[in-house]
């Protein structure tokens, strides 16, 4: 099987996804992430400054994906773990982003605590490692 | 515009075809669709063929579906197409051929939908699912649609202090109305205990909680109103179609307990009736993951936005509650060949309104109005429609 | 002026194997170390060099950054521009320099002196060095049990006071020391002679730390810290003690006990350990070490202020542990 999201496509998007590079929009300055061509709050900007966001955020909803349900190219990573945390993100700045979670403490997490991104292995495909964030828990920021 | 009645339904049953392709499962529902018409049709009269199918983009036939499957039915030169819109693939295929009616270009359109899931290794099943959500983001964050729909859930109970129970209720309940129906893949009623135990798939999510993966096929056939009663005594009206879309991705969306693309779709088709959602009389939901039937209550308006588990908790939307919701099964039990489903949705509704559920233990009793309500992925697309019996 | 290093950050994995988990696993553990650390399976030696590099030019204009040197002995790929994945992790210039080092455990310290290099070429202010290893092997192999990981980045200014670099000087020669790696090999090999190793060791790391003392005419009592490359705990105290320097001087340096033997990174992880504590004024001088074999020391003078966000006392306590089996998995061995 090839390929989902090819080499270049991958790419194109590193600025997103290496270091999370939101879109300001000049007409109503509120933050998008990932891009749009049209401002998704005002629905009429279509002018934007890059900016890059914090990485910090708080967990809006949260799901662990069970092993046997993951996607083919998470097979290896949920093999190892059994399974592995999802989240959607609020950043600081107001977009939310869906992510997995690093390092889940065990004595569980939820909906409102902080996070802050952090640069990970996503997978791995064609044998080309694709990187981008994740978040862990802010309070293992030490 | 033209009014748009349903003349003729058919289905296969929902469920496992190791022998059938979907040339043979359309063909199945297709003839059964003739069957059902009361007065008889000469086939030539068929203008048009709308067909809702999702996996014909993952490899066996990548393009012109619909031309395939009319000529194995012998209308090779009907004006056919192939509609795509995930799991909406059914509904959007019956919305386009509503607007063909009722436009007054056709009188007699088809909207089918097929879907052959059960071909595929479940490792490539797995790999095509996840592609209807915004892959460069929700895919690469290790999530499928289960992941997605539990996102909505764990909100859900975040927001409204809904429990895990109340998705195993979803569970139960449309198990046990799926095991009266001779369409439905799963017949077997599940405990509550059951239903709270099953393996993981993505928290709070069970596979109890999840719709199967299916093979099956549906057909109805679409007639311009006036000319009805030309072909049935008993038609049944669509009365109000809608559809609408929203942020393909999760994050993107405002609220994330409630599907816009519902809500949009409802007030369109609501308001094309006339009628509003104290008038429906039974309903089927798109019920892919539980928590989609508690969020579709409130974007229906059966009940106020986060109130969906309580109705479920009081027995409304059971068989003998004043609004049953998937007497089918629903997508749970019935089952979901994803591009069949929106029309397997009418093809039950056509039954129910003629009084004709296979099983007199599962007719719905006067019955004037019923709803079916068909969603793309997450909530990327849905498509409403409100039906209305023509014997009266 | 001198250049100086005028910030720096550290990674190290949130994960721990205990060196009691080989133990019951396989009965002994070749590495006296209480534990160590290993990287998650999302993690490899460029997702820590960003993380620490992150740190390290947290309050840096990155515009000024004008060149970028990296280095691991175990970088994800054989052939790649691996600074690329840096460049734009950090959002720095596309037009910096850049050099990337491997091959054996002395590239932290020739990544160093690179960066001292490129920046005389570079009308920028600033030069990122970052250093990140996890050394690998079979699990059959010894040496394995010792292996762990992390990662360290430094800030050089070109005319800033910082930690000031005073002198360097090295050693290198044929002497295949205690490992090596073939071509198309994911693990090191162990030449498996015990006392030649230690010896080319002890050598190697004497010609260029004495050698520097000559050169710069001090003595060790002119050090505050000595900071040596570890392949193990007790090696380099011996050593240390046989160039005239006090365990005082030594301890801060010695992090293998808690982190395994993190190749390239050894000494300069030392060094980050040793300046969040150091006062001002302090020399401090490091020595890093690559079999083959290849030593480099370098001499420097605390004259500033050196930045750092996160101490690595507080990134050794934030951990998990893992036992023997979730290693195996995580180093894809089952």
């Amino acid at each position: 099987m090839g390929a989902h999201i090819s080499i270049p496509m991958y790419q194109r998007a590193v600025a997103q996804r290496y270091r999370l590079v939101g879109q300001k929009c000049t007409k109503c300055g509120k933050i998008n992430f990932p891009p749009k061509a049209v401002c998704k709050y005002c629905q009429a900007g279509n002018e934007f400054e890059n900016v890059s966001l914090s990485g910090k955020g708080k967990i809006y909803s949260k799901t662990v994906i069970a092993g046997g349900g993951a996607p083919p190219e998470f097979a290896e990573e949920a093999k190892c773990k059994g399974s592995y945390p999802v989240a959607i993100v609020e950043l600081d700045e107001g977009p939310r982003i869906i992510a997995q979670l690093v390092n889940p403490p065990e004595e569980g997490y939820s909906i409102g605590m902080p996070v802050e991104a952090v640069f990970r292995k996503i997978y791995e495909e064609e044998g080309v490692i694709r990187y981008g964030f994740k978040f862990r828990m802010a309070a293992q920021s030490v | 515009m033209e009014g748009v009645a349903i003349i003729g339904a058919g289905q296969t049953k929902y469920g496992d075809y190791p022998n059938k392709g979907v040339k043979e499962l359309f063909a199945e529902a297709y003839l059964e669709m003739l069957q059902s018409i009361d007065q008889g049709l000469e086939p030539q009269q068929i203008q048009a063929a709308y067909i809702g199918c999702l996996s014909s983009g993952s490899g066996f036939q990548l393009g012109q579906l619909a031309p395939l499957l009319m000529g194995h039915v012998g209308l090779p030169n009907v004006n056919a197409v192939r509609i795509e819109n995930a799991c909406a693939s059914g509904g959007y295929a019956l919305y386009n051929a509503a607007c063909a009616v009722a436009s007054g270009k056709y009188d007699l359109v088809i909207a089918a939908g097929v879907e052959k899931m059960r071909d595929v290794s479940s490792s490539k099943g797995r790999y095509w699912l996840g592609v209807s959500g915004d892959t460069e983001y929700e895919r690469l964050a290790g999530s499928t649609f289960a992941g997605i729909y539990a996102l909505m859930a764990a909100r859900y109970m975040y927001d409204y202090g809904m429990k895990r129970e109340h998705l195993s209720m979803v569970a139960v309940k449309n198990h046990r109305n799926a095991v009266a129906n001779p369409k439905a893949q799963f017949r077997k009623e599940i405990t509550m205990e059951q239903a709270l135990k099953g393996v993981p798939v993505a928290h709070p999510f069970n596979v109890w909680d999840c719709s199967p993966t299916t093979d099956g096929a549906a057909v109805v056939l679409l007639c311009n109103a006036k000319l009805a009663k030309d072909f049935t005594d008993k038609p049944v009206y669509l009365r109000g179609f809608g559809a609408a879309s929203d942020y393909l991705a999760i994050h993107d969306r405002n609220s994330i307990t409630s599907l816009a693309a519902t809500r949009k779709a409802a007030a369109e088709a609501y308001k094309q009736a006339g009628v509003g959602p104290k008038d429906i009389n039974f309903a089927e939901v798109h019920d892919c993951f539980t928590i989609a039937e508690i969020m579709a209550y409130g974007d229906l308006g059966f009940c106020e936005e986060g109130r969906g588990h309580i109705l479920l908790e009081e027995g409304y939307t059971r068989p003998d509650g004043k609004l049953p919701v998937n007497a089918s099964g629903g997508l749970k039990a019935k089952g979901h060949p994803i591009g069949a489903t929106g029309c397997g949705m009418a093809v039950e509704i056509f039954k129910q309104l003629r009084d004709e559920a296979q099983e007199p233990s599962r007719q719905i009793k006067n019955a004037r109005f019923a709803l079916s309500h068909n969603v793309g992925g997450s909530g990327g697309t849905a498509a409403v429609f409100v039906y209305q019996r023509g014997d009266e | 002026m001198n250049k100086s290093v005028i910030s720096y950050g550290v990674y190290l994995p949130y994960l721990r194997i205990k060196r009691d988990e080989y133990i019951s696993a396989l009965g002994s553990c070749s590495a006296a170390y209480k534990e160590k650390a290993v990287m998650d399976i999302d993690e490899d030696t460029i997702t820590m060099a960003v993380e620490a590099a992150r740190d390290a030019v947290s309050g840096i204009d990155a515009a000024q950054i004008g060149a970028l040197s990296l280095a691991s002995a175990n970088f994800p790929y054989s052939e790649k521009v691996m600074a690329g994945t840096v460049i734009e992790a950090l959002g720095l210039n596309n037009n910096i320099l850049t050099c990337q080092h491997g091959n054996s455990t002395l590239a932290g310290t020739e990544a160093f002196l690179s960066a001292m290099g490129m920046l005389d070429q570079t009308d920028q202010k600033y030069a990122l060095v970052v250093v990140s290893d996890a050394p690998a092997a079979a699990a059959a192999v010894d040496l394995e049990h010792g292996f762990g990981a992390g990662a360290c980045a430094f800030v050089l200014a070109k005319d800033e006071p910082g930690l000031e670099i005073e002198g360097v000087y090295a050693r290198a020669g044929e002497a295949m020391g205690l490992r090596y790696r073939l071509p198309g090999e994911t693990g090191v090999r162990d030449i498996g002679v015990k006392t030649y190793a230690s010896q080319v060791y002890n050598e190697t790391i004497k010609g260029a730390v004495l050698g520097l003392l000559r050169k710069m005419q001090l003595d060790p009592n002119d050090y505050s810290h000595l900071v040596l490359h570890q392949n193990d705990a007790k090696t380099a105290a011996a050593l240390a003690k046989k160039m005239g320097f006090s365990e005082e001087q030594l301890n801060q340096g010695q992090l293998f006990s808690l982190v395994g033997d993190t190749g390239a990174c050894s000494a300069l992880l030392g060094l980050c350990n040793v300046l969040d504590n150091a006062r001002s004024g302090a020399r401090i001088i490091i020595c890093s070490y690559g079999s083959g074999a290849g030593s480099q020391a370098i001499s420097f003078k605390l004259s500033g202020a050196c930045k750092n966000t996160r101490p690595v006392k507080s990134l050794l306590e934030s951990k998990k542990y893992i036992s023997y089996i979730y290693y195996l998995k995580l180093k894809r061995c089952i």
